[in-house]
């Protein structure tokens, strides 16, 4: 059997009281209530502006042109339409409550298959913005606090954002655009159009499929399954530049949802070298954000949020990294850095809670027979697996520094020094080995794949009773700061000559 | 008619594509597929974590004796951690069943290099890894290397061969040099006229 698309997507906000008096209209008027005349005039307008575009690249397609002005026009004219008039009407008469269902406005544009499904897309990522998808379901969970009638709502409406239905439309995007066979077509140097299909060939379904790929990363982490949330990037290259590369925020919450999945994974490496990029980036970019305060807040989040998780990474696998992402960070963690080092399992704890991902269960509660905290469950299991790694190498990050101290010495003497036994010691030193070697990615396209390197800044080999450390030092880079501070300092003086 | 194991992985490498890895009337077949691992030697941490997921998702379904095939198999595949992978999927409450509980503790002893406390407790609780064919010897492997590695510089290679490899020559200080470039000193070259 197939696994059906469920078509009864409703209009509850989450809000108890107010989803209820909605079912019970709802009940009454099958459609939906009365839909503002502006509103019409929008979405009418939005639908011609988008396929007038398509029918332009349907035609230059069949004439075998490349793209002309007049496509980047209209491309134009659709991203203001996106990015302005859809939040501000949002703002106007959707502040509380979610747009009118597809199905609701299908008459006004025709019945239009793509334009429907371009809607959908911004139906759900507006109530996934106010309502969310995760709020819901950590709402549905917080059941103590509920009275019986909200209690008895829930119960008689368990598809209300099951998961199923999120991964069912997440899934129908990225196969209706065929965007797993355009990525790979594409990474290898191939023309991509050639296996789009029908409805891939528009750029919006291949956006749609990319952006769902995202989708499935983001929702496989949210449930725990780190491998799944890298797995369905697998044809994507991170590193590289592409059309798709060009929506900031989506770059920006892949790279965290990656980088977190890397860590969970002991993927130190991976995960440092992840974070320090985006970081970078966002640094870089930051003047391009002050366009509408949702994009901003977020994007703000998701950097504190990493460079919490950086500091983590960096306090398990210390290594090097840029200099001004290193510089931010002391700023920011350089004591709760300390504090982790000196195994403080606390501080790992408060920092996990405020940079994870906001964990969700994908199953509806028992109502009868549910406790207050059910909804803390999801963090609770993954913060477990989290504080039971941080636990294992409690003793490594003192045992390094020591280690850093000398060259050569007897093992039972080191030992001493460490207040241990030497059988304990030995035991630690292979758990230092064991720890610090890491699933390195190097090569491929997958994020998944990865050979195993230990680029630990110190190593060491035991010979009979010895033990023989090797420092890896790395010279500071004066002259690389210095040639940062003097363009720096170009900068400012280019910026007074102006005035 | 019995299928091959590469059948079988062929058949389930098909299932796992799309919206069917979610459909909870596949389980039976990837709980087979668990089994048929076990006994075969063989290995397919995708599959496994599949089958998880859909206990995470369908809780009524879910089978302790299988999530511990699942946790063993993962434990033959160290140092990789998808042992971690597995314990990140399986709830509290599940966690805390007989076997699962014991296999964690198993785990955790490998992870932290116990091993002399793992081989104990393992010869405790033999009935656990009844039917997970090579067991032991997958754990050997992982544990020998960790300790030669230490002991006598010896290091398995991946045809299981073992050669003695001179430490001394990678274990070795490294200073690494800053070198910089003539295009990062141009520019600033050009401007300072």
């Amino acid at each position: 059997t197939r696994y059906r698309i469920i078509h009864d997507y409703d209009l509850h906000t989450g809000d108890p009281k107010a989803d209820l008096a909605y079912e019970r209209q709802y009940e009454h008027q099958q459609t939906y209530h009365v839909i503002p005349e502006v509103i019409k005039n929008f979405l009418q307008y939005f639908h011609k502006t988008i396929s007038d575009l398509i029918d332009q690249k349907v035609y230059e397609l069949q004439a075998n042109r490349v793209s002309s002005e007049s496509i980047e026009q209209k491309i134009y004219e659709i991203q203001d339409v996106y990015e302005n008039s859809w939040n501000k009407l949002t703002d106007r008469f959707f502040k509380t409550s979610p747009w009118p269902e597809a199905e609701a406005i299908a008459t006004l544009v025709g019945n239009d298959a793509v334009f429907l499904i371009l809607y959908k897309e911004l139906y759900y990522r507006h109530i996934y913005a106010k309502v969310s998808f995760q709020s819901f379901s950590q709402y549905r969970c917080k059941t103590a606090k509920k009275s019986e009638e909200e209690i008895e709502f829930l119960r008689s409406n368990p598809k209300i954002w099951n998961v199923h239905s999120v991964l069912n439309v997440l899934h129908s995007l990225v196969d209706k655009s065929n965007i797993n066979r355009q990525l790979e077509v594409y990474t290898s140097g191939g023309d991509p159009e050639s296996v789009a299909g029908e409805y891939g060939r528009h750029s919006l379904y291949k956006m749609l499929g990319y952006f769902s790929l995202v989708g499935l990363l983001r929702l496989h982490s949210l449930l725990g399954d780190y491998y799944q949330a890298i797995k369905v990037l697998e044809n994507i290259e991170l590193n590289k530049k592409s059309m798709y590369s060009r929506v900031p925020e989506c770059q920006i919450s892949t790279y965290y949802y990656v980088g977190f999945a890397y860590l969970m994974m002991r993927r130190y490496q991976d995960a440092i070298r992840v974070f320090a990029n985006i970081l970078l980036y966002i640094q870089r970019t930051r003047n391009m954000f002050q366009r509408s305060t949702y994009k901003y807040e977020m994007i703000n989040k998701q950097n504190e949020q990493m460079h919490g998780l950086l500091a983590i990474a960096l306090t398990m696998y210390p290594m090097r990294i840029d200099e001004s992402i290193h510089t931010q960070l002391r700023e920011k963690y350089g004591d709760k850095m300390l504090r982790m080092q000196k195994g403080d399992l606390q501080v790992f704890e408060e920092l996990f809670s405020f940079a994870c991902p906001k964990f969700l269960s994908p199953v509806v509660p028992n109502y009868d027979n549910v406790h207050p905290n059910y909804h803390k469950e999801p963090f609770q299991q993954q913060l477990k697996v989290f504080a039971e790694e941080v636990q294992q190498q409690a003793q490594l990050s003192t045992i390094r520094s020591f280690l850093k101290l000398y060259t050569t010495m007897p093992v039972a003497k080191l030992a001493g020094f460490l207040d241990m036994s030497e059988q304990e010691f030995r035991i630690q030193l292979l758990v230092f080995k064991h720890k610090m070697k890491n699933l390195v990615w190097t090569s491929g396209i997958s994020a998944l794949d990865g050979e195993f390197q230990s680029a630990s800044e110190v190593d060491f080999y035991i010979d009979k009773d010895m033990i023989h450390i090797a420092d890896t030092k790395v010279a500071r880079r004066y002259g690389d700061f210095f040639i940062r501070q003097i363009h720096k300092f170009e900068e400012v003086k280019k910026i007074k000559l102006k005035w | 008619m019995t299928m091959t194991f590469e059948q079988m992985r062929a058949n389930v490498g098909k299932l796992l594509r799309g919206i069917d890895r979610y459909n909870p009337e596949n389980l039976a077949t990837l709980e087979r597929y668990v089994e048929t691992q076990a006994r075969e030697n063989a290995y397919d941490l995708e599959a496994n974590l599949a089958v998880l997921k859909l206990y995470q998702f369908n809780p009524a379904y879910f089978q302790t004796s299988v999530t511990s095939q699942i946790l063993l198999k993962a434990l033959t595949n160290l140092p990789h951690t998808d042992f971690t992978l597995c314990k990140c999927m399986i709830d509290q409450p599940h966690q805390e069943e007989r076997p699962i509980r014991q296999i964690l503790y198993l785990g955790n002893l490998l992870e932290t290099c116990h091993f002399q406390s793992f081989w104990t407790t393992l010869e405790e609780n033999r009935e656990f890894i009844d039917g997970i064919t090579g067991f032991e010897d997958s754990v050997r492997k992982y544990t020998q290397v960790k300790v030669w590695m230490n002991k006598y510089g010896w290091v398995e290679n991946e045809e299981g061969q073992i050669f003695i490899y001179n430490q001394e020559e990678s274990v070795k200080p490294k200073n690494i040099v800053e070198k910089i470039d003539f295009e990062s000193v141009s520019s600033i070259m050009a401007t300072s006229q």
